[in-house]
């Protein structure tokens, strides 16, 4: 009979673990979604910015309740010397818990980016709330703050708008790429790999941003706009890189997925439009005499997009000779980046970790100086097979 | 030890999840940086040797538990000191695994529950599971054992088509070269998880067939290395090497780098299902050794009635031996290892088996 | 504990004997209006039954009564065994035991008996059969004319199938035998009689088939059967509670069926059938928790629709089992694991929802399980009103007041029809209590809570046995030939084996060998050629 008492006790005990229940719990109703955190820093101080969701006035959730005309977005501002501190004293405006799960965005402002992100990660990688899928955006020539308080008429939510239009710009055109945090916070680690993100800044009449007005018009007074590659070292930003430029740093990254490509042809500037359907870049190092030389070779595989001047597309001599100026067009790009870079002594494309992977041993010796000693004065080959495969509707264009 | 009889498939899932444990979340054998995988892999092979010798201790009393045939070799005096300290292990190291598993589970998702409340619900949990027998826990186990596979290889396919994996976090192979590897080898992979199979001395002698005992427990302890190696390497190869070695779990890290076709996406729950899972079974098998063996070491007909005080007693054990996680980390790659792990799963067992075959060949030759 | 409890309350013994037989002692008498006192004493001169006297045989020289109850008789065949024993019937002069005469001379009945005891006459009375007294005799010739008014055989109300046999079992317990035999005629069909109630005295049949079932599993059907010891059972759910391996589970460890069909396919399978006076239900062991997820028409269908369907059933299963739960559980605790879109979709509606997500599931879930329950019970026309009234609360009304989202609504609607789209009743219902308190465990803890319940409830099922079978039995303890036919159905000629651990083992193949439809080449029409 003692047996049975048992199953009896545990319910007991089970009963008495449910009846203080509830502790991580928390509703949705209670909760401020934050989509957005803008980071800036003034006098010493850290001041973050949060973009709110408020799901009851964002489009495609049901209207119920009334407030639907308010705004799909609140903004809140906080200062304090730590960004713990600052999530905290947020707690005097919002009357929500803030919620960083759903931070998809993170914007540093350019002053504060200058200055040294490095600071900023710790939380970021310490919470477990925070997703390290989470991109991370630079506001070019303003504060994050300001960058945030812009509204936006087709992704209702502003933070939203960023990243579709990062990822978008990223997949089509190939001059900005998305950084995630765990790709900044890695980059931290690694001595032969420096970080690259892409920035935002806000075109056109900054005044009404914030309004609802701003919106209301076809072509908004404010806008978001995509800009250059904030080139970072150890963690403080050193440059900016755009254009071709921006375009050269994706290539030899292995990001480009689509862009377009623009060459003269015989005489005729910028006369003929490759679209590049597939990209594939291989980075290989070699030491030679104690010096490394890194090797790049792109790939790319595309289409005739569009063109200016009478080309005979059915004839394979002319494909072959449009390839080369294809291959040509694409290798500039690339060494003017790697230009750019090795003048601000920062090893955007991992080429350090190339050698470190190929060449452990002597990396040791390398890693220290490799910043300053190595990288700027490093050898890297390029070369560029670039092959067209179709040419589109028509043969030959009507342009005689 | 209670009537019961288990099937070599039902030992080979049984020790499939217990190695899975709580090996398959925590950062095992980080300090080995991108050659993780391959610490695993030697701490397997190594563990191999050790399996053998469980088994060979096993093949002379097959009928036997640890904590009876320990007996049979060095005396009853010494037989029942030697029994005790392992039942005491395995209760401790059940304690362990439950802190470690609350612990997990409270840094992630439930950061304002008490401490006492999840491991209290997983305890019952697990006592519920002893009380019904071993019977039941290997069946429970091959349940499980299929929905954790699938789970696994979802996360794996999901990681693959999400085209988070770059090989090249792996290189350079071999940095630091063989020596640093054998050292996080004998310091940390051997013992954790594959040593721990220490735990099946007490359970071996349930099963319905005994030549089957090594090719289950051989092939249980060959696939859980290698998934765990695979685990580890896809781990490295999603993070790189410096954000595995300084993670709590890198494993919920890589399944939330998971994001396919904007939907797929936030599958922190995966991670749970391993954890919560393999939790369940690590601590189950060690608790259940510990019940087992008091109730052998007491001569106790109904073992049933111990799993009520004693699962209470590793209760509050958990919560006692650290104050905090730090603490807990340190005394596990420290203490336990060195006055824990090492003697009782590597010297005691081989002194045994030595006196042991020491004793049958003399017997032989009486025979003849 | 709850024997002792039991233990403590119980002041008297079972008194069965001294209920149901009291003063029914002893044989008859010769006198036949003593007999007919004491028949009219024991059964308190009950209306129904209905005595009468008659001169027996031709000659009129034999005074007799023939006593049965009306109803249970077949009134066609108790006029003609009137007309048989008082006209037709005449003694040779030099006969020398009259009784012995009398009882092979009767030609209407199936059966006759001669009878002493008053035990027995009772008990041959009240189930249906004419007891024959004649004056001067010690004995009494029971006549077997069996009969009444039975439900017609209808199509079954609860298993339904598109394809297979239309009839269903009806409450007479010959019939239900007749029409499992007709469908497997074979002389190894055993079926053995019990009779269980000490007042009702229901008459049960096991019925199995020698050779392919299991021995022991008979052995320990017949045991609990017989174990049985109290005034009633009226239904073959009193047995199943009564024989079953553990009462406290919410999961049935027997299996019960309306369709013949069925019982045919399970006897084949080695199993167990126990069929009850009375109702249309049979019950059937050992049985396995996968079982309940097969519907005999798996067997009709062609193989790959079946096996589509049976993973569909244990998804519905599973949706029906965790889907408030998980909802709770997912926005209360786990806001990161949503999509961001969804969440601010889910958030928008819970915006104006004065409940915690909790308190609204549970209200839901309860509005519906009171539907539900006022819909069984009530008659088919007012049923409607239900529905409609049913679904303007539960859907639109709920959401407009703001008392509910709709996403609630959405959660509730899919496990309902989830629940319904379960094949097993039994086991249905079994889910919507585990529902229950996956909700609360998902409110406590989250996820941890619904997994932690999830865990009990495999450790529980593993724990189960169906008549020493385990319960996840082929899935726990594995049994790979039985998994040709657990989530899939391979096509019938590759199921070579009776399911192991189930049916007799020295006897499991049950079918030949190469059964693989091959057509024949030869036999092809050239279409082409036209």
């Amino acid at each position: 009979m003692k047996i049975k008492r048992y199953p009896f006790l545990i319910f007991t005990l089970f009963i008495c673990t449910l009846l203080f229940g509830c502790w991580s719990k928390k509703e949705l109703r209670d909760l401020a979604l934050i989509i957005a955190v803008g980071i800036d820093k003034k006098d010493g101080k850290y001041i973050s910015t949060f973009q709110v969701v408020n799901p009851g006035n964002v489009a495609g959730a049901t209207q119920r309740g009334g407030g639907s005309t308010g705004l799909p977005v609140a903004l809140y501002t906080s200062t304090g010397d730590t960004l713990v501190e600052a999530s905290r004293k947020a707690s005097k405006q919002i009357s929500r818990i803030p919620y960083y799960a759903h931070t998809n965005l993170v914007v540093v402002g350019e002053e504060l980016a200058k200055e040294g992100i490095q600071q900023i990660f710790d939380v970021v990688e310490r919470n477990p709330q925070f997703r390290p899928t989470a991109n991370i955006v630079i506001a070019r020539r303003q504060t994050a703050k300001q960058l945030l308080s812009v509204l936006t008429p087709v992704d209702k939510i502003p933070a939203n708008q960023m990243i579709k239009t990062l990822e978008l710009t990223e997949m089509m055109w190939g001059e900005n790429v998305g950084t995630r945090l765990r790709e900044v916070i890695e980059s931290f680690s690694l001595a032969g790999k420096e970080v690259i993100m892409s920035s935002f800044h806000v075109d056109g009449n900054r005044k009404h941003s914030d309004d609802q007005e701003n919106v209301r018009t076809m072509e908004p007074t404010a806008r978001l706009r995509a800009s250059e590659l904030a080139i970072f070292k150890r963690g403080k930003l050193v440059g900016w890189i755009g254009k071709e430029e921006a375009r050269g740093v994706l290539w030899i990254l292995d990001k480009i997925k689509q862009t377009a490509v623009t060459v003269d042809w015989k005489g005729e500037k910028e006369a003929l439009s490759y679209k590049v359907v597939r990209a594939k870049t291989k980075v290989t190092a070699q030491l030679r005499n104690g010096k490394p030389i890194i090797f790049v070779t792109v790939e790319t595989e595309g289409d005739i997009g569009e063109t200016f001047v009478a080309i005979d597309f059915t004839d394979p001599k002319q494909i072959v000779a449009l390839e080369k100026v294809m291959q040509q067009e694409i290798k500039a790009e690339i060494e003017k980046a790697v230009h750019v870079a090795q003048k601000k002594k920062s090893d955007i494309f991992g080429f350090g970790e190339v050698v470190h992977r190929t060449y452990p041993k002597e990396w040791k010796k390398m890693k220290k100086t490799w910043d300053d000693k190595y990288f700027p004065k490093l050898d890297i080959q390029v070369k560029v097979e670039s092959f067209i495969r179709r040419t589109g509707l028509r043969t030959r264009s009507y342009i005689q | 030890m209670e009537r019961a009889r288990i099937s070599a498939r039902q030992l080979f899932m049984l020790a499939i999840l217990f190695e899975h444990g709580s090996a398959m979340v925590i950062p095992l054998g980080v300090d080995a940086k991108q050659d993780v995988w391959l610490a695993i892999l030697c701490g397997m092979v190594f563990g191999g040797g050790l399996l053998f010798v469980y088994y060979r201790l096993f093949t002379y009393y097959p009928n036997l538990p640890f904590t009876s045939y320990s007996q049979r070799i060095v005396g009853s005096f010494f037989g029942k000191v030697l029994a005790l300290i392992y039942v005491l292990y395995f209760l401790y190291i059940s304690a362990r695994v439950l802190r470690d598993f609350g612990e997990l589970l409270l840094t992630f998702a439930y950061p304002e529950t008490p401490l006492f409340i999840l491991n209290a619900v997983m305890m019952l949990t697990v006592m519920y599971a002893v009380y019904k027998g071993i019977e039941v826990i290997a069946r429970a186990s091959q349940l499980f054992f299929f929905s954790l596979y699938w789970i696994l290889m979802l996360g794996f396919v999901l990681i693959i088509i999400a085209g988070e994996i770059d090989v090249r976090r792996l290189q350079p192979i071999l940095e630091e070269g063989w020596s640093h590897i054998f050292h996080v080898v004998f310091t940390q992979t051997l013992y954790v998880p594959f040593g721990e199979l220490v735990v099946f001395t007490m359970i071996f002698p349930y099963l319905q067939r005994e030549e089957k005992v090594w090719k289950a427990g051989f092939l249980a302890l060959l696939l859980s290395g290698i998934n765990l190696a695979m685990i580890m390497g896809m781990n490295v190869a999603v993070l790189g090497a410096d954000i595995v070695s300084r993670s709590t779990f890198p494993l919920l890290n890589t399944i939330q780098e998971i994001r396919v076709a904007n939907f797929l996406e936030r599958l922190d729950v995966l991670f749970m299902i391993a954890l919560i899972v393999g939790g369940f079974f690590k601590v189950g098998v060690f608790f259940y050794a510990g019940v087992i063996g008091v109730a052998d070491l007491f001569a106790l007909k109904e073992y049933q009635r111990l799993v009520y005080p004693l699962g209470i007693s590793v209760l509050f054990l958990s919560l006692a031996i650290a104050s905090n996680f730090a603490e807990h980390i340190k005394e596990g790659l420290r203490i336990v290892t060195i006055y824990m792990h090492v003697p009782l799963q590597m010297i005691i067992p081989i002194f045994l088996l030595l006196i042991a075959m020491v004793k049958h060949q003399k017997k032989e030759r009486k025979g003849r | 504990m709850w024997l002792r409890l039991r233990n403590q309350n119980k002041q008297q013994a079972y008194q069965y004997d001294k209920v149901a037989q009291e003063g029914i002692y002893g044989t008859i008498e010769r006198d036949l209006h003593a007999n007919i006192e004491k028949v009219r004493n024991i059964t308190g001169n009950s209306a129904d039954i209905v005595i009468r006297h008659f001169l027996l045989g031709k000659e009129d020289n034999l005074l007799s009564a023939l006593c049965f109850v009306s109803g249970m008789v077949d009134e066609n065949m108790v006029q003609q065994l009137f007309i048989e024993a008082s006209v037709q019937l005449s003694f040779p002069s030099m006969c020398c035991d009259q009784l012995d005469y009398i009882e092979k001379k009767i030609a209407t009945a199936n059966t006759t008996r001669r009878v002493k005891q008053w035990n027995d006459v009772f008990s041959l009375l009240m189930s249906g059969e004419s007891i024959l007294f004649i004056h001067g005799m010690q004995e009494a010739i029971s006549i077997a004319v069996k009969g009444g008014e039975y439900r017609a055989i209808t199509e079954p109300s609860t298993q339904l199938s598109i394809r297979g046999p239309r009839e269903g079992f009806t409450e007479s317990l010959a019939t239900n035998v007749a029409m499992v035999r007709r469908r497997i005629q074979h002389p190894h069909v055993w079926v053995e009689a019990i009779t269980v109630g000490e007042v009702t005295h229901t008459n049960v049949r096991i019925m199995y088939i020698k050779g392919i079932a299991d021995d022991s599993i008979v052995e320990e059907v017949r045991n609990r059967l017989q174990r049985i010891c109290m005034d009633g059972v009226l239904e073959s759910g009193y047995i199943e509670q009564l024989i079953e391996d553990e009462t406290f589970t919410t999961f049935p460890t027997i299996y019960h069926t309306e369709r013949p069909d069925s019982v045919a396919a399970n006897l084949l399978e080695g199993r167990v059938a126990i069929f009850v006076e009375g109702t249309p239900f049979v019950l059937i062991a050992p049985a396995v928790f996968i079982q309940f997820f097969q519907a005999v028409e798996d067997y009709y269908a062609r193989f790959d629709i079946a096996t589509a369907l049976r993973f569909l059933r244990i998804l519905v299963f599973f949706i029906s089992l965790v889907a408030p739960s998980l909802y709770i559980a997912a926005t209360t605790f786990h806001q990161e694991m949503i999509p961001t879109s969804l969440v601010i979709a889910i958030a928008a509606q819970r915006e104006s929802v004065p409940f915690p997500a909790f308190v609204e599931a549970v209200i839901m879930e309860v509005t519906f399980e009171i539907l539900r329950e006022a819909g069984v019970r009530l008659p088919r026309t007012v049923g409607q009103a239900v529905s409609i009234v049913g679904a303007l609360v539960i859907g639109q009304a709920a959401v407009e007041a703001g008392f509910v989202s709709s996403v609630m609504v959405i959660v509730v609607s899919i496990t309902a029809i989830a629940s319904f789209a379960t094949p097993s009743f039994a086991i249905a219902v079994s889910a919507r209590l585990i529902r229950f308190l996956l909700m609360v465990l998902a409110a406590l803890f989250g996820f941890y809570g619904i997994l932690i319940g999830l865990i009990w409830m495999t450790i529980h099922l593993c724990s189960l046995r169906s008549f020493g079978v385990p319960y996840m039995t082929p899935l726990a303890p594995l049994i790979p030939t039985n998994l040709r036919d657990t989530f899939v159905r391979f096509p019938l000629w590759a199921l070579t084996d009776r399911p192991h651990g189930i049916a007799e083992e020295t006897n499991i193949v049950r079918q030949g060998d190469e059964q693989r439809p091959k057509p024949n080449q030869e036999m092809r029409r050239e279409g082409d050629e036209n």
